[in-house]
């Protein structure tokens, strides 16, 4: 009976939602790629099956106190001074009250489910660090870092901590669950196990200034074996120049003012002199990513040349300084960062 | 239709005739003001609404280079800063319900005329702060950037925090929105006191328009709300000026304080949009369906219901900051109980046309859309009352959807029926029904059309608050229907804008009774006289007006009075009129908000000016002061005034503590949660026990010579009343010299606002109720030197006990302060 009754809301609920299918939606809330997103999905739908009856009934109770049970200007009958009703009074506080539990039930389950008093001891930790205007995600049983793009295996349980390094931001991946806030000075958390292999889009929810609308990250969700592949591809040390224009690239990167922000892990460190607002993302293996200035601009030379020549410019507000390396030299430093696949 | 006895208007000047400019600036009429406010309002809705198409234009298109990320961040701060702070509220509090309160319970003026006048003047100071950015930035005047607010409405910290917003964006926010606090406490004191104390003699609670109750009930929710944003505000206003730490995690404060303090504002505030609305919609469904109001008890009860409940609800504003799981269930249940009265209200609307005969006037039309937009907005209300589906939800379009439903397709389709249902009242003329009628269906179509899709948006994963998107976000489609939408939202308010200018020119004039009205309002002239009601009414039973023309509540026969009746009473009102004594205008009210308009400027600019400023404010309270026979006594004494049972200053003041019950809530909140968060420095282990008991002794004792003080001058023994008093201030100032040892003290130990968040919350509370004794002391010994001057006898000895009670009230809240701060000192270090 309750299968039937959620089959009944899943059809009424498709269908007041259709115009969603056809068209790509890398946000979209309601295809679910994790168990986390698939309760916060089934409650959604319960909710709206009831919202929507609840709004059924209100408009056919107006319209037909409109157009059938009212006269017009010019009837000479005087309406009746229908001012209380004891019985339908009762009708409209019961009513809704009752629908109300039938919505307060599933919502107080669903919070208890995704909000564990414990937390999985053997999940995948992800560190998740957000900075104006970008993500930092690292992994500390891995020891490695990265940026703007996070790996996830399929079928594992994860773990998100996440905390900012200077303002409230909110981290939200629509199709793996709800968002999160990330508060300084708080750590915040989610779990969730992702079920589905493919490349999902985040993007930080709550407003953080200039470039809120630019902190954007992908999320790769692979199987087991080419999330393994990944991680030690990740930490393998980052690709030997060798010779040519990449190589001079190395030696301008060691001797412009890019290692005071990045790491290159063996060959720049995070500064400490820097308080940890004045980090950059980690270009270990930079070559390796999609997309680069938190998933505003495909990861080529030439965007990439675009960015270093003016980051302000490409990203409002960026906190990386035009640092006036052109030409020829930017050529090379370009060269450089996208050898480090 | 059956026969309409009209009751013969006045003849004479009405209240918008004479005076000139002078007249307007230095007017107390309530009448009056409620046109300032409205002209004000409706030029700041021109500008929220130019921002909205100017946000609307440059999301048309994805990667659009219309505005700048920066100026879009400023210009949809200021759609919803001014949209809520500058066009709603003063639209239904400082246009409708100044006008109407008098009208409809049957009295000739607010409580505190001139504190009308006042709200009104700090209103447009705040106003016209809140937008002296863009003047600053676009003359390039000062050392620092500046420009409109630009961390959104609710100005989450520590976004607004100097480092991370060095610009004076923020402070011509925080200060200008101080300033508009003070304007809604004082408007909102004003108009309780008002409808709780000055209701025609028949007029119970239970007979009074529902307008009337939505009013009433949300004068309450803006005294108890306010104060907490309020603190908000100044712990913003020390963090950017003072260096402290409220909002800086460095020093283990947290922004989420921010939250709380705003939230618990932000939600009552919500209700205080729309209950007025709801008042509206009672008002005109019953006129244009020939019925009373359906469920009139439960329509009342469900007011206060919302009201209370909306205390309980601001978590739902914050469940993706990880409150955890119980605090998240509480309040997702306590959201959803509001569904509730919610509900009674809609069926009871519904319940209320059907079965009537249905005129369908602009009026009418905006109140019956108002149930669907206004249900559609609730409905999504409740998704967002789940916690889990907030989440995805939350801070997307989905969330811009479902508050535009509310204050836009709910509150605005209801003022905007207000002002064709109430306009002739006002400016004695008809609104053009044939425009109307094309603003409306032209508004239902574009907003609808804005607004709807935005569902799709939100579940899509559009976050709110980007200037751009990408392409390719399967987003662009729907951004460019709801920019025509927009387009035709803003023909629809042209077409609005260009009815009220035609209707002032040479619109149709109005009738007293244009809709056959049922309430008191339409007993008297359009517009109606200065005083109102030349012999104020009985207000025997509900729908009074309606009462007195049908005899009954069905209007099923002619009644009342006949037309010779009519003509007699006219006459006699006439006669009454001549001797009708109402309250001088007053410059102070201007100069007043000037004065704090001047301190606002000062704190940005030149510390002199702040002096100039605070002088001006000085000067012109002690000016009213000198004014007060011409404004209450000799009026008192020349009419009769059935206040009910309490003088309309005291109960003035029992308002005021109420408010102040919560700003020193939110104070000593803050400093609970604080003082076991800090970090380095001194604690309250520095705090001086054994002084601070004895000055807190000493304080208990002045509140029983103020007893002493109140009861020598009441059996009109004056010199011990005057000895009495000097002895209360005298103890006050012990008590403030205790403070400042203790101060000076703690400052050589190294104790600084900056020092800590120990420091910072300590000196910011006790600092604030010192400052409390301050004024009582000024106050006690203004009153000692009143009383040498022998202006105080035993008949006026009512203002001895108004000092007393904002006296004692600031010697219960040391108690508390001592108790909490002082002899529960024992920090737990978790």
């Amino acid at each position: 009976m309750r299968v039937l009754l959620r089959r009944l809301m899943g059809v009424a609920v498709g269908g007041a939602l259709a115009g969603c299918a056809g068209q790509h939606h890398p946000m979209n809330t309601l295809v679910t790629k994790s168990n986390l997103a698939s309760w916060i999905y089934s409650l959604f739908v319960q909710v709206t099956f009831w919202d929507l009856l609840v709004l059924a009934i209100v408009v056919a109770a107006l319209a037909l106190a409109i157009f059938w049970f009212s006269t017009r200007v010019g009837d000479p009958t005087e309406p009746a001074a229908f001012q209380s009703d004891t019985r339908l009074e009762l009708a409209w506080i019961i009513g809704p009250a009752l629908i109300l539990l039938a919505i307060t039930v599933p919502t107080v389950r669903t919070i208890i489910r995704t909000q564990p008093n414990r937390w999985p001891k053997n999940a995948l930790t992800v560190k998740v660090i957000a900075h104006r205007w970008w993500w930092e995600f690292s992994y500390p049983q891995y020891h490695i870092q990265t940026a703007d793009e996070l790996h996830l295996p399929v079928n594992r349980e994860i773990h998100f901590e996440l905390t900012s390094a200077d303002i409230i931001h909110s981290f939200w991946v629509p199709a793996l669950g709800g968002k999160r806030d990330v508060i300084p000075g708080q750590v915040n958390q989610i779990t969730l196990i992702a079920n589905t292999p493919g490349e999902y889009y985040g993007q930080c929810a709550e407003f953080c200034g200039l470039s809120h609308a630019n902190m954007r990250f992908r999320v790769f969700v692979q199987t087991q074996d080419g999330f393994k592949k990944w991680m030690d591809h990740q930490l393998k040390p980052p690709v030997n120049p060798g010779s040519g224009p990449a190589a001079a690239g190395a030696a301008i990167y060691k001797n412009a003012p890019c290692a005071i922000c990045h790491q290159i892990r063996g060959v720049s460190g995070f500064s400490k002199q820097y308080t940890y607002g004045f980090r950059g993302p980690d270009l270990t293996h930079f070559g390796s990513r999609t997309t680069i200035a938190a998933g505003i601009l495909d990861n080529n030379p030439k965007n990439l040349a675009r960015w270093i020549a003016n980051p302000p410019e490409v990203k409002p507000g960026a906190r990386m300084p035009a640092l006036g390396v052109r030409g020829k030299e930017l050529d090379e430093l370009v060269a450089y960062l996208e050898s480090l696949k | 239709m059956a026969a309409q006895p009209k009751p013969l208007p006045v003849e004479g000047p009405h209240y918008l005739e004479g005076g000139g400019i002078l007249g307007w600036l230095t007017t107390v009429d309530h009448k009056r003001v409620a046109v300032l406010y409205g002209v004000t309002a409706l030029l700041l809705m021109l500008v929220g609404g130019t921002e909205a198409m100017l946000i609307r234009t440059q999301l048309m298109r994805p990667d659009n280079h219309v505005l700048t990320a920066a100026w879009y961040n400023q210009i949809f701060t200021m759609h919803g800063t001014t949209m809520i702070f500058l066009v709603i509220m003063p639209l239904e509090t400082g246009f409708f319900a100044n006008f109407l309160i008098p009208l409809q319970i049957g009295a000739r003026d607010v409580a505190f005329p001139r504190i009308n006048a006042l709200s009104y003047w700090l209103f447009l100071a705040g106003a016209v702060f809140m937008h002296l950015g863009l003047v600053t930035h676009v003359l390039n005047l000062g050392t620092v950037p500046s420009g409109l607010p630009n961390a959104g409405w609710f100005g989450y910290a520590n976004l607004t925090e100097s480092q991370y917003s060095p610009g004076l964006n923020i402070d011509f926010w925080d200060i200008g929105l101080l300033i508009l606090g003070v304007s809604s406490v004082l408007a909102a004191l004003n108009f309780f006191v008002t409808i709780v104390n000055m209701r025609a003699p028949g007029m119970t609670f239970m007979r009074m328009p529902m307008f009337m109750w939505a009013i009433l009930v949300t004068t309450i929710l803006i005294l108890l709300a306010f104060p907490a944003l309020t603190v908000g505000l100044i712990f913003l206003f020390l963090d950017r000026f003072f260096g402290t730490h409220f909002y800086r995690v460095t020093a283990g404060a947290t922004p989420i304080l921010w939250q709380h303090l705003f939230w618990i504002f932000g939600h009552p505030e919500v209700y205080i949009m729309a209950l007025p609305a709801f008042g509206m919609i009672s008002e005109i469904l019953p006129v244009f369906s020939r019925k009373p109001l359906f469920g009139y008890p439960m329509m009342a009860y469900s007011l206060v219901l919302i009201a209370f409940l909306s205390y309980g609800v601001w978590g739902h504003h914050m469940f993706a900051t990880g409150m955890g799981p119980i605090a998240d269930a509480t309040f997702a249940i306590t959201s959803m109980l509001i569904a509730i009265p919610t509900g009674i209200k809609v069926f009871s609307w519904i319940a209320t046309v059907w079965g009537g005969r249905l005129r369908f006037t602009t009026a009418m039309l905006f109140a019956l859309a108002f149930i669907i937009e206004f249900t559609i907005g609730g409905l999504s209300g409740i998704m967002h009352a789940s916690a889990p589906i907030d989440l995805q939800q939350t801070d997307s379009y989905f969330v811009v959807a479902h508050f535009h439903y509310v204050l836009g397709g709910g509150v605005l389709f209801a003022i905007l029926g207000a002002f064709y249902y109430w306009c002739p009242k006002i400016s004695g003329r008809m609104l053009d029904e044939t425009l109307g009628k094309w603003q409306f269906w032209l508004l239902v179509i574009g907003f609808n059309l804005t607004f709807f899709p935005m569902h799709w948006l939100g579940t899509w994963g559009m976050p709110r608050r980007i200037y751009t998107y990408a392409p390719g976000m399967g987003w662009s489609t729907l951004n460019f229907v709801e920019t025509i939408g927009a387009y035709i939202q803003a023909v629809s308010f042209i077409v609005f804008f260009a009815n009220i200018l035609l209707t002032l020119r040479r619109g149709e004039k109005a009738a007293a009774d244009p809709w056959d009205g049922r309430t008191l309002e339409w007993s008297v002239a359009s517009p109606p006289p200065a005083y109102n009601f030349a012999v104020l009414p009985e207000g025997g039973s509900r729908d009074d007006f309606w009462v007195q023309k049908y005899g009954t509540l069905a209007g099923a026969h002619g009644g009342g009075s006949s037309a010779a009746g009519a003509t007699a009473a006219a006459h006699a009102a006439a006669e009454a009129a001549e001797h009708i004594h109402m309250p001088a205008p007053s410059l102070y009210p201007l100069l007043f908000a000037l004065g704090v308009f001047l301190m606002g400027v000062g704190a940005l600019a030149w510390l002199r000016i702040v002096i100039l400023g605070g002088m001006v404010v000085a000067l012109s309270i002690i000016a009213m002061a000198f004014e007060y026979p011409a404004h209450g006594e000799e009026a008192a004494e020349s009419e009769p005034v059935f206040y009910r049972g309490v003088d309309n200053r005291k109960a003035g003041m029992w308002a005021f503590l109420g408010s102040e019950c919560v700003f020193f809530t939110a104070l000593i909140s803050t400093y609970m949660v604080y003082k076991s968060r800090n970090l380095a420095g001194p604690d309250a282990q520095i705090l001086n026990i054994p002084l601070t008991s004895f000055s807190t002794f000493i304080l208990l004792m002045s509140s029983l010579l103020m007893v002493l003080a109140l009861a020598a001058f009441r059996r009109g023994d004056d010199k011990w009343g005057r000895i009495w008093l000097l002895g209360t201030a005298g103890f006050g100032c012990i008590f403030l010299g205790g403070q400042v040892y203790e101060f000076t003290d703690f400052y050589l130990q190294g104790l600084y606002m900056q020092t800590n968040i120990f420091g910072q919350t300590f000196y910011t509370l006790v600092g604030t109720h010192g400052f409390h004794v301050f004024i009582g002391v000024c106050w006690l010994v203004t009153l000692a030197i009143a009383g040498f001057l022998g202006k105080i006898d035993s008949k006026r000895s009512l203002a001895v006990e108004i000092a007393g009670l904002y006296w004692h009230f600031v010697d219960v809240v040391w108690i508390v302060i001592f108790t909490l701060v002082y002899l529960m000192r024992t920090v737990k270090h978790a």
